[in-house]
């Protein structure tokens, strides 16, 4: 029955995490670019929840929309300010340009808010279920639900839709996509909104059971780094299965080897992965 | 190297050598001290970062080794911690093969992420490793037993022991530069499958760089803890230490011989007048201020202050060939 | 034999880019291997530099087993290459881009830079030693290719696409470059478009076909064979040739 429970959690939080996963892969598949300061988006979008909760006393119906579109708009600011820019130059600069971005936010947070930590109002999101046995809260169902939901419609997108086939169409080859007329600056602006956007929902739905501080960008990146890396670059199945075992896997740790256990479960699955296989489960290497 | 560069750089060596001493001040002399000290690991830095083009995010885990080698020495052996800087270079080679090994065959990115994952882990680790002193860290000797123990009132002897690694690791470096090495390492970090389809033997040299790199900062690690006299898992193997290197590199200019020390002048200075202009919320600032300066210097300039410098001479002469 | 390909196969997935190739080559010898796109000589050819590795089949490099090793032995058996979008090393001078080639044979600095002067004298690019690399264009990049190349001192030397892009001035600069490299003992291999180019330097030409070799000969037999004149004009051209 713990078992049931602790896998029941665990694929809440999987959910979610593979939501904002699939942003990094999405970002990473369109234009071989690892966003360093991923996880700080999502740590920006808690405070935005945190934020819209206590003063304006919005729900997260509200709020969580409103996370997405804000985020978004952060993504596409920072494609079109600093990613569009140093994707042209050295490597050294298309990998510390987001390094620096992430300095900056995380810094500016603790600078803002200081390190303490906060949370929202309780009860957000109604009380907790019974499903044969299993306790579920509500705040957790629906992060889980919405995350699921949300990273089968992004893959959606991308497959079935004419915007999704200029999206890939972009990733694939630039210039032959250019060649029948599909530009690729619009597409990978496009691409950095929708990864802002799906940390942005991640950020405001996790924001409802986790505590919100500044700090916590540094494990969310490396959470979504390990998760791309085992679902494979690109691929946002891969992300969603990837990120739905890892969520298990740490809702089991957590239980066993208790709750400082989580971090270091990530961490020893990256280790194993890069000398295993680093191109993960599904998607190109 | 024209001729008035090489007097301005000998001009700028000696003045170097002898601010601190002609200051007199203590705390200017404390500054020039860690400067060069921040200079060092830059330095070493930049031998796997700027030279070789992988860019490492979590070099604090060969600075933090040799600050834990250096008081375990000390605490554990009742060495002078000095002699603990050996063994943290042995194991700071043993760390670079196991993080190089896997990694060095996958993209720079891996790579990247891998050591800020490594360096994570590793405090974590030994924020709960009591016998290195978990959360609380180590101290090293309160009252000299010996010079051995190289306690020191003055910031000046440090100085001086400082300066002296740099010029071991600056003379390196630039012989590096003129040698195979220093080519192969420069081919492969801006055009890996072309150094390689010329017989370039990339995993190998990637790692040889690590090696290095990884040495001379175990080293610095080291240092630090014979001047401070104390370490903790944040201040040895903290994310910070790993940003410091990196920003002090790349501002003066990655894969430049002086960058490193150009950084480190900048920004040490600054950093610890911050520190004393607003207290402890004053850390925090620097680092928002790191993070512009990195998204500014890859925007504009990822060369740094080398590439600016490098820029302005081309306008400058081009100008005056075109008025000639 | 200087080089024998020997049923390479090269599958992704289900799909073989290459299905079946074999292939010899003498020393001394200049060939071209031609084919319309996507036909799998450039599979081919980053099979034989080592850059990939064939699902199947053997490649023999004087008599070495090369076919799993990578491109950096190649080199050091006497293999180069350039590359169809000229690779420069940022950061450093055309000179210097040149001396890390020369640092294969020649470990010491000294005597790399001398043999990296020797090859931009002979590649025509001594005037610009001191440029950054990359303020060479198109022409002078393909020409640090082979420069640098050539500076590995290579039995064999492999050419992918090097006369694309290039004004007729230029190409005409460029066959006058692989003709003396040819007449230095080094035998080549031109992967090309340009038929005027087969022709006038190739004593040998290969032509690729949905991964396989179609035609053998000299340039004159193999634009005159039928199926090379369907692979390339399709079923209904076959006819109007004389």
């Amino acid at each position: 029955m713990i078992l049931l429970q602790l896998a029941a959690d665990g694929l809440l939080l999987g959910a979610v995490y593979a939501l904002f996963s699939s942003g990094l892969t999405l970002i990473w598949g369109m234009m071989n670019v690892i966003n360093f300061a991923h996880g700080d988006f999502v740590m920006l979008a808690m405070y935005v929840a945190f934020f819209a909760a206590t003063l304006l006393k919005l729900g997260p119906a509200i709020f969580v929309p409103l996370a997405a579109v804000l985020m978004f708009g952060f993504g596409v600011m920072v494609y079109l300010a600093l990613v569009r820019h140093v994707m042209r130059g050295p490597m050294l600069a298309q990998i510390i340009s987001t390094f620096g971005l992430a300095l900056f936010l995380r810094y500016s947070a603790l600078w803002a808010f200081s390190a303490n930590f906060v949370s929202l109002p309780d009860r957000l999101a109604g009380g907790v279920y019974d499903l044969g046995g299993i306790r579920l809260a509500a705040s957790h169902l629906l992060a889980g639900a919405t995350a699921l939901l949300l990273t089968l419609g992004l893959h959606l997108l991308l497959t079935r839709t004419d915007l999704g086939s200029r999206m890939l169409a972009v990733s694939e080859d630039r210039v032959a996509a250019a060649l029948v007329g599909i530009r690729a600056d619009p597409m990978q602006a496009f691409a950095w909104g929708l990864g802002g956007a799906a940390t942005g929902v991640a950020g405001g739905l996790i924001a409802l059971f986790f505590y919100v501080s500044p700090e916590v960008g540094n494990s969310f990146t490396l959470l979504a780094f390990v998760t791309v890396c085992l679902g494979g670059f690109g691929s946002i199945p891969g992300a969603l299965l990837a990120g739905l075992a890892i969520g298990v896997i740490q809702s089991f740790s957590a239980y066993w080897f208790g709750p400082s256990s989580k971090d270091v479960v990530v961490f020893a699955l990256f280790v194993a992965l890069l000398w295993v296989r680093p191109q993960g489960l599904l998607g190109r290497a | 190297m024209t001729r008035p560069a090489r007097a301005a750089l000998l001009v700028g060596a000696v003045l170097l050598v002898i601010a601190p001493v002609l200051a007199g001040n203590a705390f200017y002399q404390r500054i020039a001290a860690l400067v060069v000290l921040a200079a060092i690991s830059a330095s070493a830095w930049n031998v796997i970062g700027g030279y070789a083009g992988q860019v490492s995010f979590g070099h604090a885990v060969y600075f933090g080794i040799g600050a834990y080698a250096s008081l375990l020495a000390f605490t554990k052996l009742g060495l002078p911690p000095i002699a603990g800087a050996p063994l943290g270079i042995l194991a700071s080679f043993v760390l670079s093969v196991i993080m190089g090994l896997p990694t060095f065959r996958l993209r720079g990115h891996y790579f990247s992420m891998a050591t800020i994952a490594i360096a994570e882990l590793v405090e974590l680790l030994v924020t709960n490793w009591r016998f290195a002193g978990g959360a609380i860290g180590l101290m090293g000797p309160a009252t000299p037993r010996s010079v051995a123990d190289l306690l020191f009132r003055s910031a000046l002897p440090y100085y001086g022991l400082f300066l002296v690694v740099l010029a071991i690791l600056l003379a390196l470096t630039w012989w590096m530069e003129r040698s195979r090495m220093g080519f192969y390492l420069r081919a492969l970090g801006s055009g890996e499958r072309a150094a390689e389809s010329l017989g370039v033997p990339i995993r190998r040299y990637k790692l040889y760089a690590l090696l290095i790199s990884g040495a001379f900062t175990s080293v610095a690690g080291s240092l630090y803890a014979v001047m401070i006299g104390f370490v903790d898992p944040s201040s040895g193997f903290g994310i910070l230490v790993s940003v410091n290197m990196v920003v002090m590199a790349a501002l003066g200019g990655a894969g430049t011989l002086f960058g490193p020390l150009v950084g480190a002048i900048i920004l040490v200075p600054l950093a610890e007048m911050t520190n004393a202009f607003l207290g402890g919320g004053g850390a925090g600032a620097a680092y928002v201020a790191y993070g512009v300066i990195i998204m500014l210097m890859a925007r504009y300039s990822p060369g740094g202050l080398a590439q600016w410098a490098r820029e302005i001479r081309a306008l400058v002469s081009g100008r005056r060939r075109r008025a000639a | 034999m200087l080089l024998e390909a020997k049923g390479i196969i090269k599958a992704f997935g289900s799909f073989h880019a290459v299905d079946g190739a074999d292939f010899g080559l003498e020393e001394h010898e200049l060939v071209g291997l031609i084919g319309p796109n996507g036909a799998g000589k450039s599979t081919f050819f980053n099979c034989i530099a080592g850059d990939t590795v064939p699902t199947a089949g053997t490649i023999r490099f004087r008599g070495i087993d090369v076919t799993r090793l990578a491109p950096d032995r190649h080199a050091r058996l006497g293999l180069a290459r350039t590359f169809q979008v000229p690779i420069v090393f940022e950061g450093m001078t055309v000179g210097e881009n040149v001396m890390v080639g020369a640092f294969l044979r020649h470990p010491q600095a000294r005597r790399a830079v001398e043999k990296a002067a020797e090859m931009l004298e002979f590649t025509g690019l001594a005037a610009q030693a001191r440029m950054p690399g990359t303020a060479l264009g198109t022409a002078g990049r393909k020409r640090l290719g082979i420069a640098r190349a050539l500076a590995t001192e290579p039995n064999l030397l492999l050419l992918d696409e090097a006369l694309a892009g290039l004004t007729s001035g230029e190409m005409e600069a460029a066959i006058e470059l692989l003709t003396r490299i040819h007449a230095r003992g080094i035998t080549l291999i031109v992967v090309e478009h340009i038929m005027e180019v087969i022709h006038r330097l190739a004593e040998r030409v290969l032509v690729f076909h949905q991964g396989r070799v179609i035609a053998q000969g000299t340039p004159a037999e193999v634009t005159a064979d039928e199926a090379v004149i369907e692979a390339y004009l399709g079923r209904r051209a076959r006819g109007r040739r004389g």
